[in-house]
């Protein structure tokens, strides 16, 4: 039985004119793909930093530590150039802050140490003090801790 | 090659191109950044300053397990290792040698009480 069905060539061929959006779209899905690669699959490993590029809690054991070991040893130079390495914009309000903070869960010596340092450094000039101006404390209604030494000014009295 | 293969050919070129642009960009001009990295990727010297106040602690307090508990901010290394690193960074660096027998005060209390743990 003959096979009448023949394959018919034509030389006639569709002009082809596809725009070539479909190497954007290799470029964007790329450019993705590289994205991801960089930032989840392999990103940038950090190694030898240093203690400014640490973690709130990580700083807060560091300058804790910094506040101890200063009370040990009364090494106020010493404690400033490691306080330094935090580079906060303002170490005497960071000390205190986290003074107050300490003091509210219950750890008194840690909250004197940090509060002993943060009153050494503000009456000496190790630090200089943050170029903007502050605006002055308003009273709270938050109690004062005891045991915490604050740096209080004596109030002038008018002779009467 | 057929017209169909050289659009596959550049298909694949340009993918090849948007990687190289993803890499560079991701690695080189907006590498992710840590602004909360850990203190065990601290440089050397910084954690040999963190050993030393550990052991100036130590040495007021005596209290071993509080300064276990403090080397433990430096990772999950065996505590004798970290402590033996900065002694090591130390002595090659011109650590005092008060702050030096500091520190081999507090390994050597470490290895004793530890013993073959770490």
């Amino acid at each position: 039985m003959l096979n009448d069905t023949q394959e018919i060539r034509t030389d006639y061929a569709p002009p082809q004119k596809r725009s070539p959006l479909y190497l954007v779209t290799g470029v964007i899905l790329g450019l993705i793909l590289g994205l991801v690669y960089a930032w989840v699959i392999n990103p940038v490993v950090y190694e030898n930093t240093a203690p400014d590029s640490l973690g709130d809690v990580q700083k807060d054991f560091y300058r804790s530590t910094i506040a101890q070991v200063y009370a040990v040893t009364g090494d106020l130079q010493r404690a400033s150039l490691r306080l330094a390495l935090l580079t906060d914009p303002d170490p005497v309000f960071a000390l205190g802050s986290q003074a107050q903070r300490a003091l509210a869960e219950g750890q008194d010596a840690e909250a004197r140490a940090l509060a002993l340092l943060a009153s050494a450094l503000q009456s000496s000039t190790l630090f200089p003090e943050p170029e903007t101006e502050l605006p002055p404390p308003q009273p709270t209604a938050t109690d004062t801790p005891e045991g915490v030494p604050t740096h209080t000014l004596p109030v002038p009295t008018t002779a009467p | 090659m057929t017209r169909r293969t050289w659009r596959f050919v550049f298909f694949g070129l340009a993918i090849l191109a948007g990687f190289a642009a993803g890499l560079g960009y991701g690695w080189g001009i907006n590498p992710v950044r840590y602004s909360s990295t850990s203190p065990d990727s601290l440089r050397v010297d910084y954690q040999a300053d963190l050993v030393l106040m550990i052991a100036e602690l130590y040495q007021a307090e005596g209290d071993l397990a509080l300064a276990l508990a403090r080397l433990d901010f430096l990772g999950d290394a065996p505590p004798v290792e970290t402590v033996n690193r900065a002694i090591d960074y130390g002595e090659t660096h011109g650590y005092a040698l008060a702050d030096l027998a500091r520190m081999r005060n507090l390994a050597a209390d470490i290895h004793l009480a530890l013993g073959g743990i770490n």
